[in-house]
């Protein structure tokens, strides 16, 4: 389980990020975060393993203290924590084996790893979540070869590496168009529900909250500003909508139905 | 939504004087017309260029005529001793004009905005630069004839690069001062020896005050064809000199049989007195200098070849040395890594400050001040270079690391990694194919540069081909010129290959 508390991010040029925040996740939970860009999605994501520290606030996940981490706890920490990114963040220049592999380095010594030296069964691993993932004929290629939805395969290839008992998601289908973009919501559901992984994951598009979702927050300006389960955002009305995507924000076809889309632009 | 007062994009003000005021404004003092017009920024750039310009011809007006006094005199002189300077006093008068009537167009209407003028500032300048560079094309392909022969020489030198060992043939006749009692026997050819016959052998000097001396008849047997034979004499002191006739020296080239005929007066000489002798023997000689034995490689040659190589070297170590500081000192120079706290941001604005001043700074320039560190030779090459290549790479390297995309390393961090892994993993992989490329452009350039180098005394092809220029040794100067023409195309093929394959 983990709980977020009182969680505040202030940068340093004075933003407030984040304000706040608490919250619950359950073990296995699907859990999305809406908002606008801006919004503090990505800062939440990122203080929960760490790659961003928190002004103030706990995040206890299954009983430790993570804002309290270092250093070799720390990262022990993040490997149990698969990350995948609106833009892959993917190492352009390597192959896409290489990239995959390189979820392994928390678990290979270091020295080992300067040299590339990983072991028969991570690469047999790396070759396996590639099969799963239906890019394993990629696997020699440079990743810059790839196109998109490929690339954000190897990401969530290079997730499951870390064999992690959550992924975080920020934006995984931003980049993406919307065939694409099922195909990798998809792969996280599969690994949601077959590996029973907590994910807790970003996102823009409503339909894609409403088909994917188990639970919903709703972020403003870094406070939260809405709860509810996957029954509630059907059911969500035009006033809570406004209050988390402002009052210009309109909604796409009349509906709840389609693109949902700020009107205000700008990336994350 | 339109506002009060609001105005299309263009339109000015209206002036503040009415037109024709503008336009006598601008005649006193240029811009002022288009200042009171509303177009103060127009009018201050038209002043300041007037105001440059008139310091220019005032400058080279003085320079064309120093030794005169007055302005008016000055200003005759001048126009008087360059054609350049007058029309460019002429297309000045016109700016003046001109810029009068910018003023009365500006004033007049208040949306347009002729670009005239500044066209004619920019011929003004063009005049000016023209004079003050002394280009003179006329010059330049009158002079083509003259620079012919050495620039033919240069274009093709490989005569030089072949040579053979050379036998110097010299044949003598005696010639007996003045002709008294018996005079030496007329040379007889004898088998395929080289001979010279001399008729008379006897005869006089010619003299101090211009009386010719005595003709000589010389005809020479079996020198080697169609190559030229130097007439000298020998005095009976023993002294060489060259046979002058009419201020030249005698040169004759024989027949396809090895024959020669040529009359020469005998020259004039002084000769300290004696006493006792009654007469003098003195020798004349034909001299040839013929090629002997198999064709070689030429020394400037292989002089040439072995300068090549230290050159291809000095930029090798140069750049070898140069990579290797440059990328400590880059991750020092680069921002991203180096603006974490004040103390870092300090360092990183002195390193950037230093690699500046160094990279401003001329290798030639460099070379200068380590050879008189470390005197002549390669090293001071290897250093300068070494020195301009840290600041350069040093610059290139930082604006690669800074340009690194920030998202692997998060992406990799989030794994788990250590820091060293994320290093290996999410930086150096981002780095590798600019410092590639750059390292090769810099080697490239560093050889090329080394190709110079020499002339201020770094060493390499460039202390040769200096050296062949100032002995106006064009032949040997051409291949040295070749070669580096050669290793420089190599090595743009072999640079652009490497870069394509890395990057």
């Amino acid at each position: 389980m983990l709980e977020v508390r009182h969680l505040t991010k202030v940068y340093d040029d004075g933003t407030v990020a984040l304000k706040d925040v608490s919250f619950t996740v359950e073990d296995g939970e699907f859990l999305v975060v809406i908002g606008l860009s801006g919004s503090g999605k990505s800062t939440l994501l990122r203080c929960i393993n760490r790659l961003i520290d928190p002004t103030e606030g706990e995040i206890i996940w299954n009983g430790v203290d993570i804002t309290k981490l270092q250093g070799e706890e720390l990262r022990k920490m993040r490997r149990q924590i698969g990350m995948i990114f609106q833009h892959f963040n993917l190492v352009r220049r390597s192959t896409v084996i290489t990239n995959v592999l390189s979820g392994r380095l928390g678990y290979t010594p270091q020295w080992k790893s300067l040299f590339g030296q990983f072991t028969r069964e991570d690469k047999e691993k790396a070759m396996q979540a590639l099969r799963r993932l239906g890019i394993e004929d990629q696997a020699h290629k440079l990743a810059r070869e790839l196109s998109g939805g490929q690339q954000q395969r190897v990401g969530v290839a290079r997730a499951l590496m870390q064999e992690p008992k959550m992924i975080l998601a920020d934006e995984p289908v931003a980049s993406l168009d919307p065939v694409l973009a099922h195909s990798i919501m998809q792969y996280l559901e599969m690994l949601n529900q077959e590996d029973g992984l907590t994910v807790i994951c970003s996102l823009h598009y409503l339909d894609l909250v409403q088909r994917y979702a188990t639970r919903v927050i709703g972020l403003r300006d870094g406070r939260l500003v809405y709860q509810g389960s996957r029954e509630d955002i059907r059911a969500m009305t035009d006033e809570e909508f406004k209050n988390i995507y402002g009052e210009e924000a309109e909604r796409v076809s009349g509906g709840l139905q389609g693109e949902l889309q700020s009107t205000r632009g700008g990336e994350a | 939504m339109s506002k009060i007062g609001h105005q299309p994009e263009g339109v000015r003000p209206p002036s503040l004087v009415p037109p024709p005021l503008a336009a006598l404004f601008s005649l006193l003092i240029p811009g002022l017309g288009q200042v009171l017009a509303r177009s103060i920024r127009r009018g201050l750039i038209i002043f300041f260029s007037y105001i440059t310009i008139l310091g220019l011809m005032i400058w080279r007006f003085r320079l064309a005529a120093p030794r005169d006094t007055g302005w008016l005199n000055i200003f005759k002189k001048a126009l008087k001793l360059d054609n350049l300077l007058l029309s460019a006093t002429i297309l000045f008068a016109l700016l003046l004009l001109w810029i009068a009537w910018d003023a009365y167009q500006i004033a007049r209407h208040r949306e347009r905005t002729p670009v005239g003028v500044f066209f004619m500032i920019i011929l003004v300048f063009f005049a000016l630069g023209w004079q003050i560079g002394q280009i003179d094309l006329v010059a330049m392909v009158a002079q083509m004839d003259e620079a012919g022969p050495p620039l033919a020489r240069v274009l093709w030198p490989w005569e030089k690069a072949i040579e053979r060992e050379e036998e110097t043939v010299q044949a003598f006749a005696d010639i007996q001062v003045p002709c008294v009692g018996e005079p030496p026997a007329v040379n007889q050819v004898s088998g395929d020896e080289p001979t010279l016959v001399a008729t008379p052998t006897c005869g006089e000097l010619s003299t101090q005050g211009g009386e010719p001396g005595t003709t000589l008849h010389l005809e020479g047997y079996n020198f080697s064809p169609d190559n030229p034979v130097a007439i000298k004499w020998k005095d009976p002191l023993g002294n060489v000199f060259r046979q002058r006739q009419s201020g030249e020296y005698v040169v004759v080239t024989p027949d396809a049989d090895g024959h020669f005929a040529i009359d020469i007066v005998m020259p004039y000489r002084l000769l300290p007195p004696s006493a006792d002798e009654p007469f003098y023997i003195w020798k004349v000689f034909g001299e040839q200098v013929a090629s002997v034995g198999p064709a070689h490689l030429s020394k400037d040659f292989k002089l040439v070849v072995e300068k090549m190589i230290e050159t291809i070297f000095i930029g090798m170590m140069a750049t070898f040395f140069g990579v290797i500081l440059a990328v400590p000192v880059s991750f020092i120079a680069a921002r991203n890594l180096m603006s974490a706290s004040p103390i870092t941001l300090v360092i990183y604005y002195l390193m950037r400050g230093i690699l500046n001043v160094i990279r401003s700074i001329e290798p030639l320039i460099w070379a200068i001040i380590a050879v008189i560190v470390v005197g002549l030779g390669p090293f001071a090459g290897i250093l300068a270079l070494t020195l301009h290549s840290i600041a350069a790479l040093g610059k290139l390297y930082s604006e690669a690391i800074e340009s690194i995309d920030p998202g692997p390393i998060e992406a990799i961090q989030a794994t788990g990694a250590t820091w060293l892994q994320t290093v290996v993993y999410a930086v150096i992989p981002q780095i590798i194919p600019p410092f590639v490329s750059f390292t090769i452009y810099r080697w490239d350039i560093n050889i090329r540069m080394s190709t110079v180098i020499g002339f201020v005394g770094g060493g390499g092809i460039g202390f040769l081909l200096a050296q062949y220029i100032r002995l106006l040794d064009y032949r040997s100067a051409g291949m040295a010129v070749w070669f580096i023409a050669i290793t420089v195309a190599i090595l743009d093929y072999v640079s652009a290959e490497i870069r394509a394959r890395f990057v």
